[in-house]
């Protein structure tokens, strides 16, 4: 069942021979410390090659992802984006299930468990997260997080076209939590409705997380000199919070009132 | 000089005596300061909250005030100038290439720094109507500074949060950082400004033209 080398080894390959075609990242010379500490700090070898990948994502966005996503929020009533995303979010559920348990997080498995059966049935299929109204907080985990936390080093930046941010542990990581998720394979006897709702679902996904980027990323266009640098060090910080499970933000322990009696209802959290 | 306008400000009698009490006082904190960095003041993390929170009554105030679009801009501008400190912050951010750059060049990118950092915060605030804003957890994090956690919630959008790392810079709270969702400014901030330099064969002088570049552009945008 071997598979013939080259194509097990096209994907490395094409990337090295992007990066060998766009050339690497000058070192800067060795007598300069800062600047080499720098250099290691910024983890980026393959800089003139990932430069090259993110405007070929920049045209994309630019041309196809962005407006389709403005769209989506200018048509769809924003109840039933939350519901399409927390949807999203339900089928990603027994993967996060299974990182749960790989980096032995008894809780967090309890609380991914206890959201899918929730969601799943009292949430009509993931639609309404009625399971953060139980005091169940979504968190994500994936297997690049898992990974990190066994020790796997990230290895250097990579920006991949509509991916965006990434590394090689990262990147493995995604291939493993498709090829790990039930729902890739559940096939429903029948193999055509298979193909048809995966990408249906990358689809979604794709537009939906794009939408609730919409704002960060205008800010990052409109304010940064250098959006590059920019998103490849808010991706190394977002990650490093991720895998370290510290916070996941909005519904932080009993908030004392500060606000200027505007409604005491905060909105639904509609977190992926 | 300074008796005089302590005088005029407090409207008392000027005492000699105590002006030279409080002129030693402050001559031996000083003195102590830099004797003994392992004793510098541990931000008290009850009043890095207390700040915060009073500097965010004072923002969603001003924010949710129904003034014009650039009457609150000037207000939150203002409430940040004084909640910040930018000095702090811009000399963090240009990092090994401030002592690079050329006295005239640091103070450029300074006045620079403060325009462009009180502008964006400033623009984005100002946009935040109807918002609310809570304190979450609050933690102590290093010798010298606390993390203050706060809930943002706005109309019809996720609430998010913000923490914000207070500094006790001369004697007083200072915000040195603010961290939306994991994310730093001040670090983010950072890579973005040395890649520019880095890219421009280490001339912080191509910064500073992005810099000015930039601030135009807001400016334009803003119309002012």
């Amino acid at each position: 069942m071997r598979l013939p080398l080259p194509s097990r080894h096209l994907l490395p390959a094409a990337f090295a021979a992007g990066i060998l075609l766009a050339g690497c990242a000058t070192m800067p010379p060795p007598d300069d410390k800062d600047a080499l500490e720098e250099f290691r700090a910024t983890n980026d070898p393959a800089e003139p090659f990932n430069r090259a990948m993110y405007d070929v994502h920049q045209a994309i966005d630019t041309a196809v992802l962005r407006p389709v996503a403005v769209a989506y929020r200018a048509v769809v009533p924003p109840p039933v984006r939350t519901g399409v995303s927390n949807v999203l979010g339900n089928l990603r559920s027994p993967v996060i299930l299974m990182n749960d348990a790989l980096q032995g997080e008894t809780e967090r498995f309890g609380i991914t468990l206890g959201r899918f059966m929730i969601n799943s049935t009292i949430g009509v299929g993931g639609i309404f997260d009625v399971a953060s109204r139980f005091g169940l907080v979504p968190h994500t985990e994936d297997f690049g997080q898992t990974f990190a936390v066994a020790g796997v080093e990230e290895g250097p930046y990579l920006f991949i076209p509509i991916l965006g941010p990434s590394n090689p542990r990262d990147l493995l990581g995604f291939a493993a939590g498709i090829a790990a998720d039930p729902f890739t394979w559940l096939t429903f006897g029948n193999r055509d409705l298979l193909d048809a709702l995966n990408y249906a679902r990358a689809g979604a996904t794709v537009v939906s997380t794009r939408e609730s980027l919409l704002d960060t990323l205008d800010d990052v266009q409109r304010t940064s000199l250098d959006p590059y640098a920019t998103l490849r060090s808010a991706y190394r910080q977002q990650r490093a919070r991720e895998i370290a499970n510290t916070g996941s933000g909005a519904t932080a322990v009993a908030p004392q009132g500060l606000g200027t009696g505007l409604g005491n209802s905060a909105p639904d959290a509609g977190q992926p | 000089m300074p008796c005089r306008r302590l005088a005029n400000r407090q409207n008392e009698t000027c005492d000699p005596m105590i002006e030279r009490r409080i002129l030693l006082a402050a001559g031996a904190t000083l003195l102590l300061g830099r004797a003994l960095p392992a004793a510098a003041q541990p931000v008290d993390t009850a009043r890095a909250a207390s700040f915060i929170q009073a500097t965010g009554r004072e923002l969603v105030t001003a924010i949710n005030s129904g003034s014009s679009v650039t009457q609150r801009r000037d207000q939150v501008a203002n409430i940040l100038r004084r909640a910040v400190d930018v000095e702090g912050v811009g000399r963090f951010i240009l990092g090994r290439y401030w002592r690079l750059a050329t006295p005239e060049e640091q103070a450029q990118y300074m006045r620079l720094f403060e325009e462009t950092l009180i502008r964006n915060l400033s623009a984005r605030f100002g946009e935040y109507q109807g918002v609310r804003f809570s304190l979450g957890r609050s933690q102590q994090r290093t010798e010298d500074d606390a993390l203050v956690n706060t809930i943002v919630e706005r109309p019809n959008l996720a609430p998010f949060s913000l923490d914000w790392r207070v500094s006790e810079v001369g004697g007083q709270p200072r915000v040195v950082d603010v961290i939306a969702e994991g994310t730093s400014l001040r670090l983010t901030t950072r890579s973005e400004y040395s890649a520019v330099i880095s890219r421009n064969g280490g001339r912080v002088s191509a910064l500073l033209d992005a810099m000015r570049n930039q601030v135009a552009q807001l400016a334009a945008r803003e119309g002012r």
